[in-house]
């Protein structure tokens, strides 16, 4: 597995170093909050993986009863190995259904398994995945997730089914799933099998390939769930939906605080995402010229994104603020391509430093995003190096003199340096786990009990601390020695060494003050699994759409015999 | 009965249950990972170091912290913690590769300490080994073997210990990713450890949390 990622190393085009944007632009909190999609999020680099190495598909079992209650196995084969999507739909009575992670019943609960499952392993699973947090799974499963139906599509497109019309596409695209997911656990949770035991197969090294692979199985299963109940209902009178309406129905995610310290848990992980992305768009924006069929599939991804963009609604009014500057910024870049017509010298680097002058940052990440879509050529290879192994970025290096730490911290940390954390509002938060439900939670440091249970998450206010331990130190002049008597800083230590080869590690933003907003961390995370759809409920809560657009395993993939 | 903890759940549960027994974060999290480097030898790390964390309760832990310029280390409460002098061993695994072994004097729990020496080997890519009363450990970037009597493995204490580094050679033993076998009454008694880094739920942190919009729609 690789440790660092070396773009250098796979790069065909060393020019585009001189275009990658510093640490200091990208690791922002508010441009985070801003990201879209790219062509290497990681639902688009499986879908395209699963192609070219001509997986097949096959429903293997439909156990479903005429209420819609039952079992089903979604399977698909690869060259090696296959995965196989054990979905169980219940009888959910409506006071039940919550998105809150701490909900204890769901509409359906879904496992993905490592192979094809027999009859007795499908009876096991059904003792324990309907419970999720509460039952327990075993090394033969990859995730555990679960999904509730949305109410208000749901039953109209049953109704309309049944009666053999299709369901309002306004009505459906403007909710977009017709099944919501809350969690999907992976990676050793609950009982499944450690990432240890599939991170060296080629198919789901990367990063969420198996949860994400389990969510696009959901998703075909929840259109199959309402055709058989419509079905029922209807008999032959009903009707199937329509391919190209069908398309327009992804699946939905509620995610809360739950997702949050992920990224922080994960620095090295976090700095191969970024530099691979940057790595990217640098290389396209390094380009000289832009050919004809390349600004000809630009224009067709940007005239998709304003549609998107139209049928994408928040009510939260800082989704809405941004929504509203992201409308505006498509209707400049609109102006733009019409008049610049893209065919001057490195028209991308011209089109995104004129961004950087006249859009938000919304529009600014839109744009980058789009630029890609021509080049899958150039830029696809490097979802290769967006996995890491967090084992690997965890050792202290003890012979490190203490004068690099303090240089390290001075030359990449001066964001944390800057802060006054003995300002109230700079240090008005606190990161904790809850009790009651074992999710981490936000907490205000100066009006709730608690804060001696603070995880340690706030980094920049910790490095700040380090720095003056270290100004203070008059012990010996390695970084083993400054630890044995300061163990206390033994967590930063790690942080900061592991930031001198991954500079795109840390959240350069204080995420313990009064006006950090949790989303922007969810939104971040959620784009480069390829999300849309952003639409917070909470500054601590968003849903998104996931797959809406993309193929289903019956169109994309060969049947399996 | 025996319950089943993946190593990502070993290393998690451990890791809290070191902060509650009052280590610090980075410490704690060097207790989790050398747990479940012993469980994925099927070496009984997490039961180990449950034992040690308990006898932490209620104790000064700086008496515990290894003097590193004596010869051998000792701690001025008489035993070293094998989990703060393992880490104090790895920051300085580059002065045994060199050539240099260290001598530790009394010492808990020694299967803990060895067992740290794992991130140092596979960071190092090299061997790194512990002996002590008739036992040696060697650990490799990505395997394990253990030579002499295996009865002190899991030994609570030793008088003598010693460290350094080894020429390459072949593990006895590789990793297993598989999940660990415990005992459910130990499991829960590491649970009830871990839970006690939890924050008990105010009306606060429940209003904060949720969109607080029906779900209904």
């Amino acid at each position: 597995m690789k440790d660092i990622i070396d773009c250098a190393d796979n790069n065909p085009m060393p020019a585009a170093a001189a275009y990658r944007r510093p640490p200091e632009v990208v690791m922002r909190l508010a441009r985070m909050g801003s990201f879209h999609q790219t062509r290497l999020s990681f639902m688009r680099s499986l879908l395209r993986r699963l192609k070219r190495e001509n997986w097949r598909f096959k429903r293997n079992l439909w156990a479903i009863d005429q209420q819609g209650y039952g079992r089903a196995v979604y399977t698909v084969y690869g060259p090696e190995r296959a995965y196989s999507l054990v979905a169980f739909s219940h009888h959910l009575p409506d006071e039940m259904r919550s998105d809150r992670v701490i909900a204890t019943a769901w509409d359906a609960t879904f496992t993905l398994l490592d192979g094809v499952p027999t009859e007795a392993d499908l009876d096991r699973l059904e003792l324990n995945v309907p419970k999720q947090e509460a039952g327990r799974i075993s090394d033969s499963e990859l995730s555990l997730s679960r999904a509730n139906r949305s109410v208000r599509l749901w039953q109209h497109v049953i109704d309309r089914l049944a009666a053999g019309q299709q369901p309002e596409r306004e009505q459906l695209e403007s909710v977009g799933y017709l099944v919501r997911t809350t969690a999907v656990y992976g990676s050793g949770k609950f009982g499944a099998a450690d990432r240890l035991t599939i991170c060296e197969r080629p198919e789901l090294s990367g990063p969420f390939q198996a949860e994400l692979l389990s969510v696009w199985l959901t998703r075909a299963f929840s259109i199959d769930l309402v055709e058989h109940i419509a079905r029922a209902r209807g008999g032959d009178q009903a009707v199937a939906i329509e391919p190209e309406l069908r398309r327009r129905i992804g699946v939905g995610n509620s995610t809360g605080l739950g997702m949050a310290p992920f990224l922080v848990n994960h620095p090295a992980l976090l700095n191969n995402w970024m530099m691979a992305r940057e790595e990217a768009f640098a290389r396209v924006r390094s380009l000289p010229r832009a050919e004809t069929d390349a600004i000809e599939i630009f224009k067709q991804h940007f005239a998709g994104a304003r549609f998107n963009v139209s049928q994408w609604h928040s009510e939260h009014p800082i989704q809405v603020e941004k929504l509203q500057a992201l409308n505006a910024d498509l209707e400049k870049m609109a102006a733009y391509i019409e008049r610049e017509s893209l065919r001057e010298d490195h028209p991308w680097d011209r089109f995104y430093r004129w961004a950087e002058e006249n859009l938000s940052l919304e529009g600014q990440e839109q744009l980058l995003s789009l630029m890609l879509e021509p080049y899958g050529d150039l830029v696809d290879d490097l979802t290769q190096c967006m996995d890491a192994d967090e084992h690997v970025s965890f050792f202290i290096d003890g012979s490190m003199p203490l004068s690099r730490l303090r240089e390290i911290v001075e030359t990449q940390c001066p964001w944390a340096l800057a802060v006054d954390y003995e300002q109230p509002e700079n240090r008005a938060r606190f990161w904790y786990t809850s009790a009651e439900k074992l999710e981490p939670r936000v907490g205000e440091r100066f009006h709730e009990p608690g804060a001696e249970y603070e995880l340690p998450l706030a980094i920049g206010c910790a490095i700040k601390q380090m720095h003056a331990a270290l100004l203070a130190w008059e012990g010996g002049p390695t970084t083993a020695e400054f630890l044995l008597a300061h163990p206390e800083h033994r967590h930063t230590v790690r942080r900061v060494q592991n930031l001198a080869a991954r500079p795109y590690a840390e959240i350069q933003d204080n995420l313990i003050s009064a006006d950090m907003l949790p989303i922007d961390i969810l939104r971040c995370k959620l784009s480069f699994f390829g999300a849309t759809k952003f639409d917070p409920r909470s500054d601590r809560w968003v849903r998104i759409c996931m797959y809406q657009d993309a193929p289903f395993p019956h169109e994309w993939l060969e049947p399996a015999p | 009965m025996s319950y089943r903890l993946t190593l990502a759940e070993t290393e998690s549960y451990l890791r809290k249950a070191a902060r509650a027994s009052g280590l610090d974060w980075g410490i704690a999290e060097e207790a989790g990972k050398t747990a479940r480097w012993l469980a994925a030898f099927d070496l009984p790390g997490p039961e180990t170091m449950l034992s040690h964390l308990q006898n932490l309760a209620g104790r000064d832990y700086a008496e515990f912290i290894p003097d590193c310029d004596t010869d051998p280390w000792q701690a001025s409460g008489g035993l070293l913690c094998p989990v703060i002098t393992g880490a104090a061993l790895a920051d300085r695994a580059a002065i045994m590769l060199e050539g240099h072994p260290i001598k530790l004097g009394r010492t808990a729990y020694p299967l803990l300490l060895a067992a740290t020496l794992g991130q140092a080997a596979r960071h190092y890519r090299s061997v790194f080994v512990t002996c002590w009363a008739g036992v040696r450990v060697d650990c490799f970037e990505n395997g394990l073997s253990i030579e002499g009597n295996r009865d002190s493995l899991l030994l609570a204490e030793t008088d003598h210990v010693c460290c350094c580094h080894e020429e390459k050679s072949t593990p006895q033993q590789l990793p297993s990713t598989r999940a660990y076998a415990i005992d459910e009454a130990i499991f829960r008694r590491i649970d009830a450890l871990a839970f006690k880094t939890y924050a008990p739920a105010t009306e606060e942190s429940r209003a904060g949390a949720g969109a607080g919009l029906t779900d209904n729609d």
